[in-house]
Order: C-alpha cells, then structure tokens, then sequence
C-alpha cells in the first residue's frame, strides 16, 4: 500500500524542521513506523541532573515507539513508552493515558502535536485521570516521594546511551 | 429582303380588296420563307391533295389570289367564317396567317447543340454522293389496275414530287409554295405531305407508300437525307386500285444529309432568337429527327457507341418527347418566343419534383469522382497565400477553363447526345459494298436529328465553371488565386507599363466575344457577387490573400452612390481599374430593376449591366437556384467572359436547381430550359432516374469541381486535416437520492416490461415501454425531469411519456424520493447567509492545506457549520467514520459538533473573468454541501467547464443533451456559475437561430452553447467550440457523432475534446454497449422497416433491462 500523502508530508517536515526536545524518525523497512526519543521537560523530575556548576551535565531522553494504523490519520496513532517511565498516566507496558489519543483524537492532529502533547504530558502529570493506578496512588499520597522516585527512575533508565 | 425578288407579293393581291383599317406588312414575314429553305422546295403542289369537301368559291381561284397553295381545313374555316364573300376570304387569310405564323409549330421540342464541334473536317469531296445503309420492308397500295404491272423483284422508283422536280425556282413558287403548308398545324400538314409514289422504270405512278412509312420516308427525302430504292417483294399478278403492295426499301444517305444543314441550324439559332422563322426550322428539326429515329428502327442500325443508356430506351424516350410536344402543343398554342431573355413560358412555372436523399448522394458521389492526379498549377507571385495541393488542382483547372486549354483526356469523349453507327459492310443480299477509307462509322443526334462524319467531341464554350467544394475548402482563396493568377491581357500589359510585377500567362488566351451591344469591355475587372453579410469578408480575404498593391478592391453598393463603373473599369482606365468589384445580390437586382424598367436599355446605366467584366463570380450560387427569381434573371443578364459559380450546395433539393447554374454559365445547349427538360426533367418525373442522373452528370463532369472534406488522396491522407478529437468518457456517480430515484423507475420498467413479454403484448405496449425507458434515462440526467411531460425527443411517444408521467406523479413512494431530492437540492439563500467577514476569512486562509489528508489545495475545499476547511472527501470520510462508531460527528479542529446537513463547499470563483480582477484575490460563496442545486450530472458539467474556464478563460463549448428540458435544468446552474451561455433548440424560429448561432460565434468570452441533439441542421458550423459535451447517450452513435463532427469539421483549428458523460451502472452504461453493436446496423439509413426498427429497438430493450 502507498504511503498517504499525509505520512510523507509529515515524515518529511518532521525531518527538515524538529521540534526541539523531540525526535520521531521513521524505520527504513517500514514508514509507517517510528523511533521517537523525548526529552523531558525541564523542570520536571524527567528532567535529568542538571548541574549548572559542574563539567557535564545530562538530561532523561525518554525511547518510545509509533505506529501509524492503515486508516491514519482518521484514528490516532499507536504510541507506548519503550524506556520505563514512572508516571500516573503511563501503565507498566509503556501505554500511554492521554485524551488526543483517545476520544479527542482528530484528524487535524499529526505526530508533531502528539509529541508535544506526551512531553507536556512529562511536565504535568495528572493522577486524577491515572492509567497507572499505584502510581498514581503515591502520586497523591505523598507527591515528593513521587517526584522523587520519578527522578530516581530517569537517572536509571533515560540515560543516554 | 426586297419585295421586288419575288414575282407577286401578296400584299399586292390584297389591293383588289382594299380593306382601310388593315395594312398589317404580314406578307413580309412569308418572303423570306423560300430563300431560307431551299431544301425544302420539294414538297408537295396544290394539286396532290384531294379535296374533302364541296367549295363555294373555287379554290384555285383563292389560291391564286393569295399567292399560295391553302389547305382545304383552312380554307373550310375561312369558308365557314365569311360565307361566300372571296374578298373577305381572302382578307381574312392574309390576316389570319399572320398570326398563326407566330405560332411555333414545335415549341417543346428540343434544339441542337448550338454546334457541334469535330475532331477534323472531312472533306467534302471523299465523301460518296450516298452511302448504304440498310433496307426495311414497307406496304404500299396500288393507285393504278392492270395485270402485269408489277411482280416479285421488279424495281420501283421512289418519288416523292412527280409533277413538281424539285428544286424548282421562281415560277414554281406561284403555283404553290411548300413552305406555308408547313407553317399551318402539323398534323394537318402531315395528311397531305407525306405521300411517297413509287413508280415503274417509265416513270408512271404505280401505287403510294402506306401512310404509318410514308410519314417518315417523305421527311427524309423532303429533307436531302436519303435516297429509297424500292424492290417489290409481292404483288397480285392483276392489280387493282388500293390492293397491297409489299415492297422492300434499300436505303442510303446522301452526302449531303451530313452537309446539307446541321451547321446552318447552329447559324440560325444564335442569328437571332427572335426570327419568325425558328419555329419552322423547329418543326423541321421534329420531323426529321423523329424520321431517323424510326429509320433505325426499322433498318434495326443500333448504334456502335453511345454515351447514356440503352439505344432502346433512348430511342423510345425520344420518341415519347416528341409526342409529348405534341400533346403540349395542342394544349397551349400560343407560346411564343421560349427563347428570349426575360419572359416565361408557361411551362417553367412547374416546379420540377425534389430529390430523394439518396438520389442527391448518388448524384453527388458520381460528381465527386475527382482525380487526384489533376496537374496543379502554381499561383502568381503577386498571390500572398499559400494554397493546399488540391487548391493548386483546382487553380489549374480553373485556368485551363478559362483559357479553354482542352484537357487531354476530356477531349475523346464522345458529345453526350450523339451515337455512333457502322457503317454496313454487307448489304442485305451479302454483297460487299464499296467502302470508304477512313470512314467506318458515322455519327447520329437522334435528339435532334444532326448527322455528321466527324466524331462530335463533347465540348461546352463556357470560359469558366462550378467550383463546388465544400464548405471549409477554400473557394473563395481558391478564386483570389485564379484572380492573381489569370489576368487579360489589357490588364497585364496595363500593370506592366506601371512597373508591377505582372503575372506570366505563357498561354495565349481566346479573344474576347463580348458582342452586346451598348455593353462595354472592361478588361481587368471581376466581379464578384455575394450575400450582404460576406461582402465585408470578400474584401479582407482579398486583401490578405494578396501582396501589397497588387490586387485593387472595391466593394459597389450600387449606382446611386456616384460611382461610375463603366468609366472607372473601361479598357482605357485599364491601369487605374479595380481588380475586384464585390457587390451584392440586392444590389444586382436593383440595378437588374432600374435597366428593365427602361425596357432593357442598357444604354442610359452606368452600372453593372453597362459593363462586359472579365470575370463575374456568383458566390453562395444556390442563391439563384430558382431560376424564376428575379435575382436568378438578373445574375443572368450580367455580361462577362468567364462565369463562375461558387456553392457548396449546387443542388439544393431538385435538378432544376442545378439548370439555374447552367444558365447563369451559358452553357450551351443545357441553358435551354426545353432542352434541359426534355432530357433531364422528362425522363426523372417519369421516374427513369438513371437516365436522367446520367445526363445531369455528363453535363455537369465539365464544368464542375467538387471535392468533399472527408475525401482522402490516394496515399490515405485526407484531402484536409483535421486537428485531432479526442473523446472521454466521464463516469458520473449518482448520489444517493437520484440511485433511489434511479431504481425505482428500473424496477418498474423492468416489471412492465417482462410482463409484457410474457403476455406477447411487447410490440402493442411497445410506445408505452419505450417512455419508460425514456423515463429511466431523464432520471439520469436529473430526477425532476421524470415529473416534466414535455420531455419527449421522439413525437410517437410523446402522448405515452405523459401517460407514463401521469403514473409516476401517482406513485408515492417515487413522490417522495423526488421530493427528498428537491429539499436536498434547495440552496435558496444560502449564498447570502453568511456573513462578509467569514468567508473574508476563508479566503485569506495562510494555509490552504488539508488538514486531514495534506492536500494543498484542499480538494473540494468544504467548510463546517464553526468554519473549519478540509477537503470535502476527508471531511466527509470523518463524519463517517465517527458515526459509524456511534460518535456524534465533531469538528476535527475545534470539536464542535457538526452535521452533514451543515456543511458548505467553497466555491472560489477564480476561472470567473469577471469577479477574479478583486484586489484581494478572488470572490468565494458557500454552497451548501450536496445541495449544488442539481443532479450529479449537472454538477460534474459544472465543474469541468470550472477546470476548463480557469485554464482557458475564452474557449467555448457545446452542450448536446436530446431532451430540451434537460439543458433547461442546465440553464441555472450556468447562471449561478457566471457563465454566459446561449441555447439553440427546435422549438426557435429560424431566424433566432441564426441570430443565436451568430451571437456564440462571434462570442469573445467564454461562452456555452446549449444545444438539442436534434435542433442542428444540415450545416451548422460550431467550430468556434472546441469542447463538447455529451450529457446523455443516444441509441446509436452515429447521431453523437455527427453531433460532435458539427464543432469538429473543417475549420476547426485545435484539437476537440469531447466529454460525454455517463452514470455508472446505469442504463447508460449498457446503451454504449448498445451502441457498439448497432455499428453495424443501418437502422437510421432508413434501411429498415418501421416495424423491423421497433423489433430492433426491442431487443435493445431487453438489454437495458436485463
């Protein structure tokens, strides 16, 4: 089956103009598949040790993969963490809870917005809304711990290789 | 002719009864009788015929006081009339005669050739005093009883004037003059002149010839033709008065039945037209002709070579003509003067009877054998054009006509009236007979009586033609060319002597022969006469065909402007005269009016008819195809040395159209109307259709070139190219409502029509079947149209159609798929519902990119109840897609709920010239989505004709559908895309129809020209178009087609494309299959039986529905 014109115009201004933070590039063998790496939000516990004093510094680049279904862009995307996040929103598989992908899932959207949407996602976790309920659980019982462990969890797993 | 030359003029004999009121000179007319028939002298005396009844006064006594021997009928009526009054008798006579003389005894009859042209002359002297050429067996009866008279094998002489020999001068003429009894009613005049004695070698009469032989043997000898040697073959041992005699007649001609007189009839004719005597010559001519017919009957001499026909049927038709001027004759006596210019017989008021059509093809097709092998000749430098090959033919052609170079070929064709005969080499008993060398045949105008030696080669003394080409060929640059290309020699040593390049005519021309008398030359001159509107034309096409300065033009409207032709085209002005003078026919016929008026004197104008141009040219000749139109009478009068028609229609419905051309070309002798319909018109109203084609195409093989736009050279090429066609066919879907509509009305054909099938009743039900079918095909062009009654393209089914539609209007259930389309076509408003700033909006849109699919531009740019554009298709798959999981539909961008029902196409009016000009790019409307106003059709012909406007800003085009209502449907959704059309249909008069067909062709803007399959005429030209559309399918191609040849015919200078539209798994799908298979079939030929047709037509029928 041909690619849609719409895959390749996105594929291609995915390309030529990145959105910083954000990196979607897609397998030579199949293009409706992509490798996609996050950074995460500054100021978020994905964030990475930021060291402004110190000789390096790193930030959590967060792996995920996207499918593009047959009958894109009418329904969403398919998209899951491949690195392990803890985050309410984001179950143990890497699924991921957010409303564009779901119900609010419109045509006019592409790949670049759900990007951003997931790193906004990153930056404001919503535990109201959890897809990881002891996840969010701790979220609410005791934030800092959360935040702490979400940390702990991005020094350990979003390394750069 | 001096009165003195003869002995007793009768005007003289009048004195003894002095009658005051009368001095009418009639005696003047019989003068010149005996000098001008010498031949003739041996006919009959007074005393040879008997007489019938008892006289009163005797009438030698009257014969000597009239001067002339008197039939006894007439002298019976002039008896009856005074009495026994001999003066008064005698008045009478002289006055009476006077007047019968203007009689023409032979009015119908046909003339000869005004001459006939030979080969070579024979001299006089190798030509044997006579010659064998058959014997025949007659009956005779014996005047005289005796025993031993006559017996087997005796000699008889043949006589015909025993008391009178002939050749008697002077004396002779008082005793009685043959001329007159001539000149009285023919059939009175046979009775006594026809008696043929035959004598005993002593010279005693023995008995006379049977009348039904004598009638014809007594014209040959009377005539010098042939000389009769009489055997017999039986008779009773003792004779006795009136027993019969079989005798057997050995018959020659004399020399000088070849020399004696055909060229001296030819004299006579164009000598003058008004000569009392033609009428006698006339007769003369009938009798000896009608003698030489039966001659060859009788000695049964069938010709060795003859042009048209059978000898058989052209002899029996022969002599059913003269019968016929016989019959005519008795009906109208008082004809005079057929041949004079301007007045009418009474028989050219009959309307010759129209052509078939396929008589029309057939004659054509024999017309049209052109050979392309024809030399080309080159046009003159001075000629600015460049001319096709087979417009070099016929530059060549008509320069050979001109200068009457002979065409090699053409010049061993034989005259189409003549035969030719063998001479005998045998006689009857096998013995050889002597032989002249170089002289085997001889040859017979049985049309008109001519013998001749030489071989009479056909040959007409017309300087010019017919350039009959069809329309789109090129006559008129054809013309300009001859114009350039052959002028006289006034005119060449004019322009050489002002330092032109003048034109090099290597070949001699012929000498002028204009003789009219107050008609002046002018030498460099042509005329050319066309319709009002082309004359403008004429010019310019003058002008651009010829290099600068050479070719002088002007165009005449007539002589009231003070304009001075014969000064400005008189051979003196040979420097300053215009090359062309173009004028109309009103104006030829208005100065035709002023010179008739005056009583034909030419004199006093100083026009057109003052003048003998060098040319005249009759453009769109059919105009004068009625020849008793005063303008036909007028063109004929124009004096020139060449004549030219023009037509592309030289025979518009009838033969006698083409006579009209002949006359105007003075084409000897087919530019005699008797002639013409003794041999052309005769002949085709009695339904002897070859014969007459025959003729009418000998005639015209000479002076007619005819080249179609569909003939090809012998390589394959065709004669023009056309630029190419190219046809696509444009597969419409319908929406969903017209399906419904669509198979509701299938189902119900179908229904009926298998129930008809089963019941046998097909054929009966056939008109109301075919409405159904109808029906089914209005539905796809536009579901409304199946509620109009007035849709019907065939008359038959109209009444059914309505009887249909009565019943569909009844049927709910379509009422209501109808109505749903109506509400869902109801755009009423629509278009001022939103407000300035929204679709302001729209428009100024940075991105005109889909969202959904990226397109760029949006295709179908469709936007939602809050705004928001995307493709129509990806807007609507969206809506679709949500619904079928149960959503409600929102706005892919701000998740507005939306409805199908809410959604608008934007229609940007860029192809539109006249609003695109708006400084911020151009106007847009909202069309409510599905709602385009009409059926799917009507929008996928909309939105080509968009693509084509914005590609090509003024191209025009044609929209063919066969049902009228349905381009009315058309109609509106023209005008809400701003587009101009017009519209061409049957129900307009002739007149609207030019002015419309006018109005598209000069039509500088993009313009559509709606058209009914069937409203084109012959020759309607749309090759001003160049895209046509084809709405709907018909039954066969072939009418499509010659649908489509009406923009893609001569004179279209780009490619054509043609749409022709179709609904998907339609009815209309299956009729192109339909259409494929009736290549075959000649059904619209008229080949077919209306029965076979609706057999045909059923079975066409069972495939539509099956």
């Amino acid at each position: 089956m041909a690619l849609p014109k719409r895959i390749i115009k996105e594929t291609e201004r995915l390309l030529a103009e990145p959105v910083p933070g954000i990196s979607a590039v897609p397998h030579e063998d199949n293009l409706r598949y992509f490798d996609v790496e996050i950074h995460g939000p500054s100021q978020s516990p994905y964030e990475g040790e930021v060291h402004f004093a110190v000789r390096y510094r790193w930030r959590g680049i967060f792996k995920l993969e996207l499918f593009l279904p047959d009958d894109y862009p009418m329904t969403p995307p398919k998209i899951r963490f491949l690195t392990k996040i803890f985050h309410p929103n984001v179950d143990k598989l890497g699924r991921i809870c957010l409303d564009v992908l779901k119900n609010n899932w419109s045509p006019a959207l592409q790949i670049r917005t759900i990007l951003l949407s997931i790193q906004a996602l990153l930056g404001a976790p919503n535990p109201d809304d959890p897809l990881a309920p002891d996840v969010a659980k701790s979220w609410k019982e005791n934030e800092q711990a959360a935040i702490a462990t979400a940390r702990e969890w991005t020094q350990k797993h979003a390394v750069p290789n | 002719m001096e009165y003195g030359t003869q002995d007793e003029p009768p005007y003289k004999k009048r004195r003894f009864f002095i009658d005051p009121e009368e001095d009418a000179p009639t005696g003047a007319h019989d003068d010149e009788f005996p000098h001008k028939h010498p031949t003739a002298v041996s006919t009959v005396g007074p005393n040879t015929a008997p007489t019938p009844v008892s006289l009163a006064f005797d009438q030698e006594t009257f014969e000597s006081f009239v001067g002339e021997r008197v039939e006894p009928a007439d002298l019976a009526r002039i008896r009856k009339k005074c009495g026994n009054d001999l003066g008064m008798a005698v008045n009478v006579y002289l006055d009476g005669k006077s007047k019968d003389l203007k009689k023409p005894p032979a009015a119908r009859q046909p003339k000869a050739p005004a001459s006939a042209p030979f080969l070579s002359s024979i001299a006089h002297r190798s030509v044997p005093e006579s010659r064998y050429i058959g014997v025949f067996g007659v009956e005779g009866w014996a005047t005289r009883s005796g025993t031993n008279l006559l017996k087997h094998g005796d000699i008889v002489k043949i006589e015909r004037q025993k008391i009178l020999p002939p050749k008697t001068a002077r004396g002779q003429t008082k005793l009685g003059n043959p001329q007159p009894a001539q000149r009285i009613a023919p059939a009175a005049a046979r009775r006594i002149d026809v008696i043929v004695r035959f004598t005993d070698s002593s010279g005693r009469e023995l008995g006379r010839l049977a009348k039904d032989a004598a009638n014809w043997v007594s014209t040959l000898m009377d005539q010098n033709i042939c000389k009769f040697e009489g055997t017999c073959v039986y008779a009773p041992e003792r004779l006795r008065t009136s027993d019969t005699v079989v005798l057997q007649l050995r018959c020659s001609l004399l020399r000088s039945a070849f020399f004696g007189r055909g060229f001296q009839v030819a004299d006579n004719r164009s000598a003058g037209v008004f000569d009392e005597a033609e009428s006698s010559e006339e007769r003369d001519l009938r009798l000896r002709q009608v003698a030489l017919v039966k001659l060859f009957q009788e000695i049964n001499l069938v010709p060795s070579k003859a042009n048209a026909a059978s000898a058989q049927s052209q002899r029996r038709g022969l002599l059913e003509a003269a019968e016929l001027a016989e019959a005519k004759e008795k009906e109208k006596p008082g004809s005079t003067d057929k041949d004079s210019p301007g007045t009418t017989p009474g028989e050219e008021n009959e309307d010759g009877q129209e052509l078939e059509q396929d008589q029309l093809d057939a004659l054509y097709k024999k017309a049209q054998s052109f050979d392309f092998n024809t030399p080309e000749a080159e046009p003159v430098d001075t000629f600015a054009m460049e001319l096709r090959p087979y417009q070099k033919q016929a530059l060549h052609w008509m320069m050979a006509k001109e200068k009457d170079e002979r065409n090699k070929e053409r010049e061993m064709s034989m005259h189409p009236l003549w035969e030719e005969y063998s001479w005998p080499t045998k006689d009857f008993d096998e013995k050889e007979l002597p032989q002249v060398l170089g002289q085997t045949s001889f040859y017979v105008n049985p049309y008109s009586g001519d013998l001749s030696l030489d071989f009479p080669r056909q040959e007409q003394h017309c300087l010019g033609g017919i350039l009959a080409d069809e329309m789109g060929l090129g006559k008129t640059i054809q013309m300009l060319s001859l114009i350039h290309s052959h002028r006289s020699d006034i005119a060449t040593q004019a322009r050489q002597s002002s330092n032109v390049t003048a034109s090099v005519n290597s070949l001699p021309r012929l000498p002028s022969i204009s003789g009219r008398v107050g008609v002046v030359d002018a030498p460099c001159t042509t005329l050319v006469v066309a319709p009002m509107s082309l004359l403008a034309q004429w010019q310019s096409e003058a002008e651009r065909a010829s290099k600068d300065g050479t070719l002088k033009s002007m165009v005449y409207y007539g002589s009231e402007k003070n304009t001075d032709l014969l000064t400005l085209c008189c051979g003196a002005n040979a420097a300053n005269a215009p090359d062309v003078i173009i004028t109309s026919y009103g104006t030829i016929l208005s100065e035709f009016t002023q010179i008739a008026s005056k009583k034909g004197d030419r004199l006093g104008s100083r026009g057109i008819f003052s003048l003998n141009f060098f040319r005249v040219i009759l453009d769109e000749a059919h105009n004068i195809k009625n020849r008793q139109s005063k303008t036909a009478k007028a063109c004929y009068e124009i004096t020139a040395e060449h004549r030219w028609a023009l037509t592309g229609t030289p025979i518009v419905n009838k033969l006698e159209d083409l006579f009209s051309l002949v006359r105007f070309l003075r084409v000897e002798p087919w530019n005699n109307f008797s002639f013409w319909r003794t041999f052309i018109t005769v002949p085709f109203e009695s339904k002897d259709f070859m014969r007459a084609l025959d003729v009418v195409q000998t005639v015209l093989e000479p002076l007619v070139m005819r080249r179609t736009k569909d003939m090809k050279t012998p390589d394959g090429t065709p004669l023009v190219a056309l630029p190419p066609k190219h046809v696509e066919l444009v597969d419409i879907e319908l929406s969903q409502i017209e399906r419904d509509v669509y198979d509701h009305i299938f189902s119900r054909a179908k229904r009926t029509f298998f129930a008809n099938v089963e019941a046998g009743t097909v054929l009966k039900a056939f008109t109301s079947i075919f409405a159904q079918i109808l029906c089914l095909c209005q539905s796809c062009c536009h579901p409304i149209l199946v509620r109009n009654q007035d849709i019907v393209a065939e008359e038959e089914v109209a009444s059914a159609a309505a009887d249909v539609a009565a019943g569909l209007a009844d049927d709910m259930d379509l009422h209501h798929l109808i109505e749903r389309f109506t509400v869902s076509t109801d755009t009423e408003g629509d278009s001022n519902a939103f407000g300035a700033h929204v679709l302001g909006q729209i428009r100024d849109e940075a991105v005109n990119e889909c969202p959904i699919c990226a397109e760029e531009p949006m295709i179908d740019q469709t936007v939602t109840g809050c705004w928001h554009s995307a493709c129509k298709n990806c807007l609507l798959d969206y809506i679709k897609h949500q619904t079928d999981r149960h959503e409600v539909p929102r706005c892919f961008q701000c998740r507005e709920p939306i409805s199908s029902r809410d959604l608008f196409k934007v229609v940007r009016h860029d192809d539109d010239p006249d609003v695109a000009t708006s400084e911020k790019g151009p106007r847009i409307s909202l069309e409510r989505l599905g709602a385009s106003g009409s059926s799917a059709k009507v929008v996928a012909l909309i939105k080509h004709l968009r693509d084509l406007r914005r590609d090509n800003p003024t191209i025009k085009s044609v929209v063919f559908s066969q049902f009228t209502s349905f381009l009315s449907l058309i109609e509106p959704a023209l005008a809400r895309a701003n587009m101009h059309f017009v519209r061409l249909d049957g129900s307009i008069s002739q007149k609207a129809r030019a002015a419309v067909l006018e109005e598209f062709k000069e039509s500088k803007k993009f313009t559509v020209l709606l058209i009914s399959l069937k409203a084109g005429g012959v020759g309607l030209n749309l090759t001003s178009a160049k895209r046509v559309f084809m709405m709907d399918p018909w039954w066969s191609f072939a009418i499509e087609a010659q649908a489509i040849d009406r923009v893609h015919r001569m004179g279209q200078e780009d490619e054509v494309k043609v749409y022709r539209f179709i609904v998907k798994d339609s009815v209309e799908e299956r009729m192109l299959r339909i259409q494929d298979r009736k290549k075959f079939i000649a059904t619209s030929l008229g080949m077919m039986s209306d029965e076979e047709k609706r057999l045909q037509r059923i079975e066409d029928i069972k495939d539509l529905l099956s």
